[in-house]
Formats: structure tokens, sequence, C-alpha cells
């Protein structure tokens, strides 16, 4: 008997104010292709988007192989499985290369596997090390896709794959590689959740939904998927890739560390930080740049602000990749380095705190800036306004470290 | 009548309010010259003290908009949500504003970065401003409504924190005169009588000022209906 990998019960759904779906029902067992199909607007990315757990839900369940995953009620549980999902965006940002960015998605899925086959499928296999950035806008639709494909690609038990509009820039030689993949997927018993208005996807479909009615499509006769990966260790994947988003970009060397070099500037500007009043006004000069680092906030949290990446993160599990502990190294330079212009020394004492002051800062920052990602245009909300909520700690600490 | 009662309100208060600020300045009795180190300055709290009382209400307002917004997902919470941010933002300005007034006047200078009451009740000013400004930049949804609704329920938090602040650390923001146990405070009686006309008059000003915000929101919430119903929307 088939396993259902997917079920969608009574779903209410609303976008905006409107409701889009209402008592929507849909079950995916293994070896479907489901393609839903249906005019602009009609709700097709939200049944997607509603399975990948990212939209609210008025009322009805969502459940992943027979195991809640998203209530109306509010509960949102990570998947028991891995399930690969493909958005209209791209869900990755531009500076990672199509090889680190795959590896982390069969990693999520616990597998490696060999991508140059499946990259040459696709005509991209010359372009591994590149960065996302640099593809051409179909090829990064390329990796997007595969990207959607590769947990059931890697997985030997059925998977479940969530594909919205797939085909939307993809060549005719793409769309032909893409049809084979999911026909030979379903046949290997995994089963596949697709948002198309493609003919060619709409053909190998063994059950059309037009959002209203299901009916039975064709009976897939496709050679089963054989490639399979091998375990891997997929521990501190969430750390490892935050800092590699950090760090490929340097974006906790331009916003963080900048920062705090600015306010060290300022300082400087003003005249000898050397002759501050020692005790508060000293403590408070040291430990500024650091503060100013912190507020700057995780830089990770910018980065995936691109392409939807953090959605796509999100619909994987409960947390999004973050940059844990880079706030310790820079809080810690700056404030060593603002020992040594305003005393002439380096306070160990006064670095540490600085350190974990700045990573404190960053983290607060993080949870502001996290709390207004389910809003449609988070990047326009003034979270920063809440910001003078950390100045009393910040002074309550320099007022206790200046009488240390 | 009835159908204008919110604007009558809004214009008692704010006639309310004027009088209060004459009364305050010419006609209440000065405190003792040596009470404060700028006793002419201590008159702007016939105006500082109502602000900031009609600001808890609002602030209440919004807790209780957010909380019938985000368990029940009532649309007058939201209209309760929505007029509490703009009636508190309206009135948690005045009284910050007129509280830098006096604190410069009396300490030197206007804020205090250390002192728990002012940080928290300036923290929730921007928290008002945050919303109202947050929902001027969103389009209408539940997913913005939830978002702003957790920040309104989480913000109430500093309000009985802010209310305690100075019974546990008074650090620059004077103790309570009003109601603090000591035989009716240190207030004199016409003192009373003035700061009792501010705080009713910011009162009814401030309910005025939330009924017309929510008859506002609720025309906002028709028109979105029927542009959605021309849309062609279920």
């Amino acid at each position: 008997m088939a396993e259902v990998l997917l079920s969608i019960k009574g779903a209410e759904v609303r976008r905006g104010m409107g409701i889009v779906l209402s008592s929507f029902d849909l079950q995916v067992n293994s070896g479907d292709i489901v393609v839903i199909h249906g005019a602009n607007g009609s709700g097709k990315s939200t049944v997607i988007e509603t399975a990948a757990r990212l939209l609210p839900m008025e009322k009805g369940q969502v459940s992943h192989h027979q195991h809640l995953t998203l209530h109306s009620d509010g509960r949102r549980k990570k998947p028991i499985k891995p399930f690969g999902l493909t958005l209209q965006s791209n869900g990755v940002i531009g500076s990672e290369t199509i090889e680190n960015h795959l590896r982390t998605v069969a990693a999520l899925a616990g597998k490696e596997v060999d991508l140059a086959p499946l990259l040459e499928s696709y005509d991209i296999q010359h372009r591994t090390q590149d960065i996302i950035a640099h593809l051409s806008g179909g090829q990064q639709r390329k990796v997007a896709v595969l990207a959607g494909l590769l947990p059931a690609m890697v997985c030997d038990e059925p998977t479940l794959v969530l594909l919205d509009e797939p085909d939307a820039g993809l060549d005719d030689a793409a769309i032909k590689t893409l049809t084979q993949h999911i026909a030979s997927l379903a046949s290997a018993g995994h089963g596949l959740l697709i948002a198309s208005h493609n003919p060619s996807l709409r053909e190998i479909g063994t059950k059309l939904h037009n959002l209203e009615a299901e009916k039975t499509g064709v009976v897939n006769t496709a050679e089963p998927w054989k490639t399979r990966g091998q375990p891997t260790q997929t521990r501190n994947i969430l750390f490892r890739t935050g800092h590699r988003y950090a760090s490929s970009t340097h974006a906790g060397l331009a916003r963080n560390g900048l920062a705090a070099l600015m306010v060290l500037g300022c300082m400087l500007a003003l005249g000898d930080p050397s002759i501050l009043p020692s005790g508060l006004w000293q403590t408070g000069g040291i430990l500024a740049p650091a503060f100013a680092s912190g507020l700057a906030g995780d830089p990770t949290s910018h980065l995936m602000q691109e392409a939807r990446a953090n959605d796509w993160w999100r619909s994987q599990g409960q947390r999004t990749p973050s940059a844990l502990g880079l706030g310790v190294l820079i809080g810690g330079v700056v404030t060593a380095g603002a020992c040594y212009v305003c005393i002439g020394e380096i306070e160990i004492m006064l670095v540490l705190i600085g350190a974990i002051m700045c990573e404190g800062t960053m983290g607060g920052v993080r949870l502001l800036h996290a709390s207004t990602q389910r809003l449609a245009r988070p990047n326009a909300v003034f979270i920063r306004l809440l910001l003078p909520a950390f100045i009393l700690p910040w002074a309550l600490i320099v007022s206790w470290a200046a009488g240390l | 009548m009835a159908g204008r009662s919110a604007e009558v309100l809004l214009g008692l208060g704010f006639a309310g309010i004027m009088t209060t600020l004459f009364l305050g300045f010419q006609w209440a009795p000065s405190v003792a010259i040596d009470a404060f180190e700028s006793p002419a300055a201590q008159r702007i709290f016939y105006w500082h003290v109502p602000a900031a009382w009609a600001a808890f209400i609002a602030f209440a307002v919004l807790f209780t908009g957010s909380a019938m917004w985000f368990f029940k997902r009532s649309p007058l919470g939201w209209r309760l949500h929505v007029a509490g941010a703009e009636a508190g933002l309206a009135c948690g300005l005045i009284a910050v504003w007129s509280g830098c007034v006096w604190g410069a006047a009396e300490w030197g200078t206007p804020w205090d970065w250390t002192d728990v009451r002012l940080n928290t009740f300036g923290l929730l000013t921007l928290l008002a401003l945050f919303l109202v400004l947050g929902r001027q930049s969103q389009p209408d949804g539940v997913e913005s409504r939830d978002t702003f609704s957790t920040f309104g329920l989480f913000g109430f938090v500093l309000v009985p924190f802010t209310y305690i602040a100075t019974r546990i650390w008074e650090i620059r923001h004077p103790g309570p005169v009003v109601g603090a146990g000591d035989d009716g405070g240190s207030l004199s009686g016409d003192m009373a009588i003035v700061l009792f006309i501010g705080a009713l008059s910011f009162t009814i000003f401030i309910i005025g000022h939330i009924l017309i915000s929510m008859r506002i929101t609720s025309l906002e919430q028709r028109l979105e209906q029927a542009q959605h119903h021309i849309d062609g929307g279920k």
C-alpha cells in the first residue's frame, strides 16, 4: 500500500485579507505526481507554501508522513523526514557556490552524493564552483530545481518533493530532463506535488488538481530513479552554513566590523581617547565599538533576505543558519583595539566583556529580526526602532565594568 | 449626536487639556522654592503626568486589542490594536517631550539612559511608533496582524515594569506623589485639582482619539473589502 507523504486537510489559508484556500484537501502518496494547475492567483503557490509550513492556516492541518507538521492552532513541527522544496524564488543566496549549496541540501537529508552526473544532466557541470550570482537566470533556476529534487534523489525512503513553477525560465532541454527526473523519482516511490502551467509537466501527472477537484492523470511507466546518496553527518549544519554565508561575503567584517570602526573613528575624531576620565567614561568608550558592532545584527540574517533563502530554510526546520559566535570574535577584537587606543594596553577582562556583550546584542537583534520574517515586506518594517532597548543593559554593564 | 460622540469627546478633551495648560501655568500654586532645583519647571507636570496616564490607558487598549486579535482573530480587536498604538504614540510623545523639558531644567540633562522608568516608558513609545509605522509599511493581512499583535502583547510586559520602576529603582525619575500611601501624597488641594482636571481631560481626549481611530480603521477595512469584491475575490 502506498505511503501517505503529504496530507492537507480542511485548509483555509489567507493571503492578505483574502481567503485563497477554503476547505481544501489534498493527499500525495508515494509514487504520485500531483500537478496543480489553474489561473494566476488561484492559489497554486499557496498550496505549495502551506505544504512547506510557510503560511499560517486559519483552519485545517498539514501532515508529512502522517505526522502533524502544521496546525491552524499554531503548532508547527519539524517534519520527521527531509523533503525537497523549490519555491518560485530560488531560495539561495548569491554568494553560495553551486556545489556548496547542493551539498548542504543533501546534508540536510543526511546524505552526500556525487553531484557531477546530476549537474551534467542540466548542463551546468562546468559551473560547479561558480557562485550562484554569476549564473544566468535559467542556470540559477536549474540549481533551485535540483535542490528541490535532491532530497528524493539521495534518499532510499519515499520522500516528498514540492515544486512551485519549476519550469519557469528553463530551456526545452532542461524541461525534458526535469520531466524525466520527476517521472523516475515517482517510479522509485517518491511523491511529488508540482504547481505548474507547463503542458509537459501536466502530461506526466498521475493526478491533476485544478484547486476545485482532482482527476486521475496518466500511469507512470518511467524507469525508477537509481542514484542513491551515502549517509553523512549533519551536525552543526546551521552553524557551518551561517559562518560560510558570513565569510564568503565578508558580511561580518563589512557590517559589524565597520560599525565598530566607525564608533572608534568618531571617538578619535573628537580628540585623544586616552585622556578620557578613567572610570565610567573610559569604560564606556572602550565598550562602545563592541556594542555598535552587535547592534548591526547577525550578518546572515540580512544575507538570507535574498531570493527567499530565509523562507527556504524556515521550511526545512525550526531554525535558520546564523553566524553564532561571530559576535564574540568581532567584539573581542574591536574591544582589544579600543583598549589599546584608550588606555594603551589590552585589558583581558574588558575584552571578554566586550566579546560577550557584542554576541549578546547580536543575538538580541537577530531575535528582533526573526520576529518580523513572516511579514510580506520584512525589509520595510522599522524593527530598528526598538534597538534603544539595548541601551539600558549596555549602560548597566558599563557602570558595572567601570567598578571592576 | 450619537454619530458625532467621538468628535465631541475629542473636542471636550482638547479644551480640557488647554484649560489644564492654562491653570497649570497661571493658577496652580508654586511649589516651595527649595522643593526642586528648578521649581518653575515643575508646572509642566500638569501636562506630563496626565499624558503619561492617558498613554497607559492607550497601551492597555493596545494590549487588549492585540490579545483579541491574536487569540480570537477579532476584527474589533485589530481596530483596538490600531487605535491603542496611535493613541499611545500621541500621548507617549507628549509625556516624553514634556519629561525631557523638565529633565533639562531640573537635572541638567533631558534624558538619562540609566533610569529604568525613562527607558521603559521611552521604549513603550518607540514600540507604539514601530507599530504605527510598521502597519503603514505592510499590506494588511493576517501575517502582519499576527506579527504586530505579538509585539503588542510582549510590549505590554513593559507596562507593569514601568509602573513599579520608580518604586524599586528611583534613579532620576521621581517616585509617586499621588496615592503613594503617605496620607494623600505631597500635593496641595489646588495642585490636585489641576492634576485631576488634566487627567480627566486627557482621558476624555484619549477615548475620543481611540473611537475616531477605530472608525477610520473600520472604514479602511470596508474600502479594502469593496476593492477585493470588485477584483473578484471570495
